[in-house]
């Protein structure tokens, strides 16, 4: 374990260092014009943004929440005030799931949104990519 | 003392572990389901052209990088790709580096959607697909890169470059089982003057917008050009175009296409911020000044930068 943290401490080291350089590279590359990159990944969080809350529409989902006392309304605002940067991680993890159809995957799917509805209104805390306000 | 049966939630429990390793175990591929209509899938492919370079030791990843990306034109070999993608001490390559690398040779590296018909699709449009294998179990992994250059769903066979083998022909189940190890990775690398077939808008843009941390210009103005005969109206792509226009110095050019953007999308202050930017360094201020306070007064999270934006021209207007 000692040496674990010996050998990982110039690693972590080295890629704190190489984020701070990134952090300030970026925005010097050209003042005055907002990049293509801040754009495209802004116009995705809201397409992201989007497609959740058309989750939030699905009776089944909708059903599941009832159950578990959430209000769907006050679902809808919490996906609202989630940032772009918080939207695209959360996006990230459902494509990692398949997409819905036969009825094993679509139940698995419903439990996920439900438990990701719960973790943002701090019911649960199951996600780490959910952050918390408090 | 005669025994218990077990309470109904464990017992409902315990079928529902069962249903699910049944389920996990025996997942259907995706090609049975392709193989009910083979005729969607339509004739053979073979792309002869693909160039093979044999690889060395465990040096599959740069082998199979140089052949799309000789494929593609730009001319390079395993030797000196392998510097840039491949790790000794793990006798292998990974998946964000063979990106990086494609993106270095001036490449578009695009990851397809897991799925076997947008891979067969991808070569029958004529891109030979980049997959990553696990030729051994789950928990007993051997990793490859190859290269998918045809098939055939009839004589159910996938040809490959890979390895020491220029033409290695793999039934479809097979190939399909070492490839869903992986999730399915795969990639093209393409010109930017050529979309993958299925290509989507906003994870094609993030590709390209990746090209502009390098400097690419030239590739990335390209890429943003062809992106837009496929979608006409988007408005990333266009401000993408401007972006690496005025990047080359293309003052006007740039100023055409931020303009058109405003017109196509009157909210996105982007736009507006840009184009004020442009049209201030060509010295029309006044223009300028109209623009970027467009830009302040639609905010949003990057009010900071547009309200920098209006205050240098303010300044300059004032000299």
């Amino acid at each position: 374990m000692e040496k674990l943290r010996r050998i990982a401490r110039p690693i972590s080291h080295f890629v704190i260092l190489a984020f701070l350089w990134l952090g300030v590279q970026l925005p010097a590359a050209h003042a005055g014009i907002v990049g293509t990159e801040t754009l495209v990944s802004s116009e995705q969080a809201q397409q992201d943004r989007a497609h959740i809350l058309k989750l939030l529409e699905r009776k089944d989902v909708q059903e599941q929440l009832v159950a578990y006392g959430v209000d769907a309304e006050q679902a809808k605002a919490r996906v609202n005030s989630l940032t772009d940067a918080e939207m695209r991680s959360l996006a990230g993890q459902m494509d990692q799931l398949p997409a819905g159809g036969d009825s094993v995957v679509g139940i698995l799917f419903a439990i996920f949104i439900i438990l990701l509805i719960t973790d943002i209104l701090g019911l649960t805390n199951i996600f780490p990519f959910v952050k918390h306000r408090r | 003392m005669p025994i218990k049966r077990p309470p109904g939630a464990i017992r409902a429990a315990f079928w529902l572990m069962v249903v699910l390793l049944v389920t996990g175990c025996g997942a259907p591929l995706q090609i049975d389901h392709l193989l009910k209509s083979p005729d969607a899938i339509g004739p053979p492919v073979e792309l002869t052209a693909v160039p093979f370079f044999p690889q060395e030791d465990f040096q599959c990843g740069p082998a199979a990088l140089a052949t799309v990306l000789n494929w593609s034109g730009t001319v390079v070999t395993p030797e000196a790709l392998a510097p840039q993608v491949y790790l000794p001490e793990r006798q292998g390559s990974l998946q964000m580096e063979l990106l990086a690398a494609t993106r270095r040779a001036g490449r578009i590296p695009y990851l397809i959607q897991p799925r076997l018909e947008t891979l067969l699709a991808e070569v029958r449009a004529g891109n030979p697909v980049l997959v990553l294998q696990n030729l051994g179990l789950s928990w007993y992994a051997k990793w490859h890169y190859a290269v998918v250059v045809g098939f055939d769903l009839r004589q159910d066979l996938v040809i490959l470059r890979s390895g020491r083998e220029r033409r290695h022909v793999v039934p479809f189940k097979l190939f399909e089982r070492t490839w869903r190890r992986s999730d399915y990775w795969a990639m093209v690398a393409l010109p930017p003057d050529r979309l993958p077939a299925s290509a989507e808008e906003m994870p094609y843009l993030r590709v390209v917008a990746g090209l502009e941390r390098l400097q690419r210009w030239q590739e990335a103005k390209t890429a943003y050009a062809s992106a837009l005969t496929r979608w006409p109206g988007s408005t990333a792509a266009r401000m993408g175009l401007g972006n690496s226009l005025y990047a080359m110095k293309d003052l006007s050019g740039a100023e055409q296409a931020y303009r058109q953007v405003t017109l196509d999308a009157p909210t996105l202050a982007p736009a507006f911020n840009n184009l004020a930017q442009v049209l201030a360094e060509q010295g029309r201020l006044q223009e300028a000044e109209q623009a970027a306070r467009r830009a302040v007064n639609l905010g949003g999270p990057l009010l900071a930068s547009y309200e920098e934006t209006l205050q240098q021209i303010l300044a300059r207007r004032l000299h």
